[in-house]
């Protein structure tokens, strides 16, 4: 993601003053709204603190980190996220490279099919929750009926053991488009020349594939990746109005966790401190990746 | 053989765009059914058309008011967006032209985008507590625009830098002050990559969820979160024609944006996720 530095023109046009006057409104907002809540968590993760306190929080050191990290449920959460996650980002990279490779020759001669394959991306991750309890609904849903008038039977797909693998496939299919977009334009911007030069080698498709065009195409693909990854690990929408915190199977993540400790629970602490541990996981995923882009820049 | 392949383009691109779209497909025709025909009639074809669902939604504004939840949206989304792009421009601005914060505001801003806003929620909403700012729209407004800068700012940065600094230098001569050339020159050319930016922004502040359920409780309430009121509202029994066409009427302002200006989404989102 960001790391390189758009370069700036030089400047002739003097008065720095300005400069600082055309950034500030922008910088007291991030203040306002991101330093000041940030400084707050580190204060109450440290803290002992309830509704009641919060202008006095007592410090007490690491306790809550302590309850979180006993917490089975905080794990159980953490392990849903990062299989959620892992399942989600693999099964879009794959499924968008196949699609985009496969009707790169269509899309590129009638563009605007691209725009009912974007369509799903506009809706809101929320309703696309609420739209599946009516598209998976066993008695009025379409997809039971038809899964019953070909198969003789239906899955229950809310259930215990089948709740985790029906969010993954909601997921997977809301946000393909994106790592489609991305890894179409990608596909489309490899140099005509490239491929000729290949072919007058006597390269065949499927080696072009695999050693001109994926090898291009592999900073996109690993960046399409790590912000789907990085999306589908704080899913919270989809999820909570689709099963909330587990209609069947426990389908809590970690955003869940958090808020559930926060609004249900009323624990400042805890709520507090996983926000911080999230922030912690955040943080180090942003830094492997910047340092590994920089290397290859 | 040729053709072959053609054909099995079509097919699988149509596979795709209906296994994509599923949920607003089946949404949209059970929208269109009666209460009979739903429980009767699961499949994808409508026997007998109705618009009663939409009627029924209008009647019941006493106990669900839909409008009420659809122009709380417009107007949180509309404003979240003015007001990312009315602080990002002067930055980009000021960090192109004046390298003032390219170093240390730019790289925190746009990395943003990768941290998880839920992990401010909650010191937020003691502090909305505090100022008196839960459950309004302007409060909501905030936060849109925070969750929109980190992409707002990554596309205007890239637009100003694209103005050759020669037509600022021209109108300098002729006597305007940096906030005259912001407004006369520049804005004008980067107009495109705003209006670009503009819709992407509305539509992710119109999507919006978590904020809006954690902060609003009645008089601000976005539709993305009134919808799901209208679930838990109706219990055990809930009358799916009138939430079909609910959830139908809270996704078409975006979902008709993106159908129309789907170019402009594309173009933004890739220089979103590569530039960025």
């Amino acid at each position: 993601m960001a790391r390189r530095k758009p370069a700036a023109a030089p400047t002739r046009l003097g008065g720095r003053r300005d400069g600082w006057l055309m950034i500030a409104p922008l910088t007291a907002l991030l203040v306002v709204m991101l330093a000041v809540p940030l400084a707050v968590d580190l204060v109450y993760a440290v803290s002992r603190v309830t509704f009641e306190t919060l202008r006095a929080p007592s410090v007490i050191g690491f306790g809550n980190f302590a309850v979180v990290l006993r917490d089975g449920q905080f794990w159980g959460a953490m392990l849903f996220s990062l299989r959620f996650a892992v399942l989600v980002t693999a099964a879009e990279l794959l499924l968008a490279l196949t699609l985009a490779i496969f009707l790169a020759p269509l899309l590129a001669s009638i563009p605007w099919l691209m725009a009912p394959l974007l369509l799903p991306m506009m809706v809101a991750p929320a309703l696309v929750g609420l739209m599946y309890r009516l598209v998976l609904h066993e008695f009025v849903g379409a997809v039971p009926y038809y899964f019953v008038l070909l198969t003789g039977d239906s899955p229950s797909f809310l259930g215990p053991d089948t709740a985790f693998w029906t969010l993954v496939t909601i997921e997977t299919l809301q946000w393909t488009p994106f790592a489609l977009l991305i890894l179409y334009t990608a596909y489309q911007s490899i140099p005509t020349d490239v491929r000729e030069a290949a072919s007058l080698d006597g390269t065949g498709p499927l080696q072009m594939l695999r050693y001109v065009e994926l090898p291009l195409m592999r900073p996109t693909i690993l960046a399409v990746g790590f912000i789907r990854f990085i999306d589908s690990f704080r899913v919270f929408d989809n999820v909570y109005t689709l099963t909330g915190a587990g209609a069947g199977g426990d389908t809590t993540t970690i955003s869940i966790y958090i808020y559930e400790a926060f609004f249900r629970r009323d624990d400042i602490g805890v709520a507090v401190a996983a926000s911080m541990i999230l922030l912690a996981i955040a943080f180090a995923m942003l830094t492997v990746v910047l340092r590994w882009s920089e290397r290859r820049a | 053989m040729r053709r072959g392949i053609s054909a099995l383009r079509w097919l699988v691109l149509l596979v795709a765009v209906v296994a994509l779209n599923a949920p607003v497909i089946v949404t949209l025709v059970t929208s269109f059914k009666s209460d009979a025909e739903i429980a009767a009639n699961p499949s994808l074809v409508i026997e007998a058309p109705t618009v009663s669902n939409y009627v029924r939604i209008f009647a019941m504004s006493d106990r669900f008011d839909i409008l009420h939840f659809l122009t709380n949206s417009v107007v949180e989304a509309a404003l979240g967006t003015v007001l990312a792009i009315a602080l990002a421009l002067p930055a980009a601005y000021g960090m192109i032209r004046f390298r003032v914060g390219l170093a240390w505001l730019f790289p925190p801003v746009v990395n943003l985008r990768a941290i998880p806003l839920i992990i401010f929620a909650i010191p937020i909403y003691l502090m909305y507590q505090a100022a008196g700012l839960l459950d309004t729209r302007f409060g909501l407004a905030l936060i849109l625009c925070l969750v929109n800068l980190p992409l707002v700012l990554v596309l205007l940065v890239n637009a100003v830098r694209d103005v050759p600094i020669e037509l600022d230098e021209a109108a300098r001569i002729d006597g305007a002050g940096p906030w005259t050339i912001l407004l006369r020159v520049v804005l004008p050319l980067v107009r495109p990559m705003i209006a670009s930016s503009t819709v992407l922004a509305f539509i992710y502040a119109w999507n919006e969820f978590l904020f809006g359920l954690m902060l609003t409780t009645r008089d601000a309430v976005p539709v993305t979160v009134g919808a799901s009121f209208f679930f838990s509202a109706s219990g055990g029994g809930v009358q799916w024609g009138v939430a079909a066409a609910v959830m139908m009427l809270s996704t078409l302002p975006p979902l008709l944006l993106g159908l129309f200006a789907y170019r402009h989404i594309g173009r933004s989102m890739t220089a979103g996720a590569i530039k960025g």
